[in-house]
């Protein structure tokens, strides 16, 4: 009863933490249709600078703040400053992803030099733990959970209620015609650079709580797991996201769990992504790989 | 027999890793530039060239007395081992190959082949018995280490002439597959994929072609590279390294070897390597950083003003064969007459 208990936590807490930084990823490919490898480096940069913030004593309300300006703040940038600009020029799809690797290796390096080749932790995280049906989980991370279900429900009623939600599907579905129709494409590009970048903020944020000790590589090894529950759900789908997210999130704590092995976790999410791109490559839904033409 | 010091020592080692760097790229050239294909895992091949390469020469696992463990462990005399590697190298591009090359959209595709190289490293971590974990295998012989004295100047220039014959190997072999009827194939696929499927090649089996034979061109300079420095690790063959490799092609100019050449001069030899050479100018965390960044920077700045490269490739124009001319000339008789 107690292992249960400690795997239901534990995969939730891992999988509202791919939940945030999943469904970021995602809305950014479905409305910017960039895939952004970078994504996990500004993770990383937005932990660290809510590190910054924490250490000179801030708590850890002001610092998910400032981690989330600073993932807006940088893909805002990032648009703006590359890839709009190259695809102005037309630039092709591999253009795109060389470049956002280009900028994933200058933030990465860019937090080494700034903060040295140390670990980092957040202070005030609360030493108590909230007792579970019996088992003690540390108050931040049940928090974090929280925080996932109210993100998680805010971009639902984004998407499906607000008159920016809807230009957002429209730009995603077909430019042109949204254009067309009257949508400041441009506009809702940007502001989805921003939002998906505040939701990758706060996703480094609460990795850096999971973690305990993260240093400047730690975003960007969180790739893998994102891009598993990512691809797991069906690329540029919010639901999805959050489903892969879950999915992963459970069964990785519990193989780990029960096989005794914390190697296994990342093992799990690798091996259901490669299984994944074997079996249905466009995901479990598959809406937006189709319209893409990501699988031929 | 003098020891190898000052500026011999500096000379061969620049040697050497020119020589790897050179193999490699026109690896990628050859999978990047000619066919169009993108590997992001490209130094999973290198890595896995050279930890071949070292379990084949460095002995079992008990001999070194519990101070690495590791899955076999064999000592082949020299040439077998980089001819394990090697072949290493094209067998495991093949199952690499069905989960990557996949008939994705090329970024996707790209983003799958990341995936694969950190998953790679992952592994190998968080395994430790099967490569030693994060330290690596170390203690790698020299080859012929037994019968020449490997700290001589002489054999340091030996290494550097066997690097050399390796080189002209893939040279030659990567520019015939450029001018051959593969290699058009090849080319066609990267310019048009859609029309070469609709004139009935075989895109799928080209694409694993090209993976095959690249992959054991990368694993042969990881070969060469590890029973040089006698050592390999997971922070060897981290995902920026290949970055480094497609960073020198597009700098070089993609899809011919002068440009692989130039590239691999300019940037993992004397950005990457040669730096490490250079008296300290800061403390090694910042000049690491640094490195990374600047060819983060010089990769958009190429992209930009010059993504065709320092030397651009030759647009290949190809004759009609004789025979043609001769059926368009009779056909026109016919024309003609009728």
């Amino acid at each position: 009863m107690n292992q249960l208990v400690l795997i239901v936590g534990s995969g939730l807490i891992t999988a509202a933490l791919l939940a945030v930084a999943g469904v970021g990823f995602t809305l950014q490919f479905s409305v910017t249709n960039v895939l952004n490898i970078a994504y996990g480096s500004v993770m990383g940069a937005a932990a660290f600078a809510a590190y910054e913030v924490n250490k000179a004593g801030a708590n850890l309300w002001v610092s998910g703040l400032v981690a989330a300006a600073t993932g807006a703040m940088l893909s805002l940038a990032m648009n703006r400053g590359v890839f709009k600009p190259f695809e102005r020029r037309r630039a092709g799809v591999f253009t795109l992803i060389i470049l956002s690797l280009a900028i994933s290796l200058i933030l990465d390096n860019v937090v080494l030099m700034v903060g040295g080749p140390f670990f980092f932790s957040y202070k005030q995280l609360g030493q108590a733990s909230v007792r579970i049906a019996g088992v003690g989980f540390p108050p931040s991370q049940v928090f974090i959970v929280g925080a996932a279900v109210v993100l998680m429900f805010a971009v639902h009623a984004m998407q499906k209620w607000t008159k920016l939600g809807k230009a957002m599907r429209a730009t995603a579905t077909n430019p042109e015609l949204a254009k067309a129709s009257g949508v400041r494409t441009g506009l809702v590009i940007d502001l989805a650079w921003l939002i998906s970048g505040a939701l990758c903020g706060l996703a480094g944020l609460f990795m850096g709580i999971i973690v305990g000790a993260f240093n400047a590589s730690t975003g960007s090894s969180f790739l893998v797991p994102i891009i598993a529950a990512v691809v797991l759900g069906g690329i540029g789908e919010s639901y999805g996201a959050m489903l892969g997210a879950l999915t992963i999130g459970l069964v990785s704590e519990a193989a780990a769990s029960i096989a005794g092995v914390s190697a296994l976790k990342q093992l799990v999410a690798f091996a259901i992504l490669i299984g994944m791109l074997l079996l249905r490559p466009q995901g479990i839904m598959s809406g937006t790989a189709a319209q893409r033409g990501l699988v031929r | 027999m003098s020891v190898a010091t000052g500026w011999e020592f500096v000379a061969i080692t620049m040697l050497v890793y020119l020589g790897v760097n050179l193999i490699a790229c026109l690896g990628l050239n050859l999978q990047y530039g000619t066919a169009g294909v993108l590997n992001f895992a490209f130094i999973v091949f290198q890595a896995a060239g050279a930890y071949v390469a070292a379990l084949f020469a460095v002995g079992p696992s008990s001999s070194s007395g519990g101070f690495q463990t590791y899955v076999g462990g064999w000592d082949f005399p020299f040439p077998l081992p980089w001819l394990v590697a090697t072949i290493t190298g094209a067998v495991i591009a093949v199952p690499i190959g069905l989960v990557g090359l996949r008939r994705l959209r090329s970024d996707y595709q790209a983003m799958v082949m990341l995936v694969v190289s950190l998953i790679a490293t992952t592994v190998v971590v968080s395994f430790p018995g099967f490569l030693n974990g994060s330290a690596g295998i170390a203690l790698v012989p020299p080859p012929l280490g037994t019968l020449l004295n490997p700290i001589s100047v002489q054999y340091g220039w030996l290494y550097v002439g066997l690097t050399a014959v390796c080189c002209m190997v893939v040279f030659v072999l990567v520019s015939a597959l450029a001018r051959s009827p593969l290699g058009r194939n090849w080319r066609a696929m990267r310019e048009n994929e859609a029309v070469a499927i609709a004139v009935g090649l075989d895109v799928n089996r080209l694409r694993m072609l090209v993976f095959v034979v690249g992959g054991a061109i990368a694993a042969l300079s990881g070969a060469v590279l590890v029973d040089f420095i006698s050592a390999w690790s997971p922070d060897a063959w981290l995902y920026p390294e290949t970055f480094a490799f497609f960073t020198a092609l597009i700098v070089g100019g993609l899809g011919n070897s002068m440009g692989a050449l130039i590239g691999a001069v300019l940037v993992p030899t004397l950005l990457l390597e040669g730096v490490t050479l250079l008296p300290t100018f800061a403390n090694p965390t910042v000049s690491l950083g640094l490195q990374w960044v600047v060819i983060g920077v010089v990769i958009i700045a190429f992209l930009w003003f010059r993504p065709q490269g320092i030397v651009p490739e030759r647009k290949t124009v190809i004759a009609p064969p004789d025979n043609t001319a001769a059926a368009l000339a009779t056909g026109h008789k016919a024309q003609e007459a009728g």
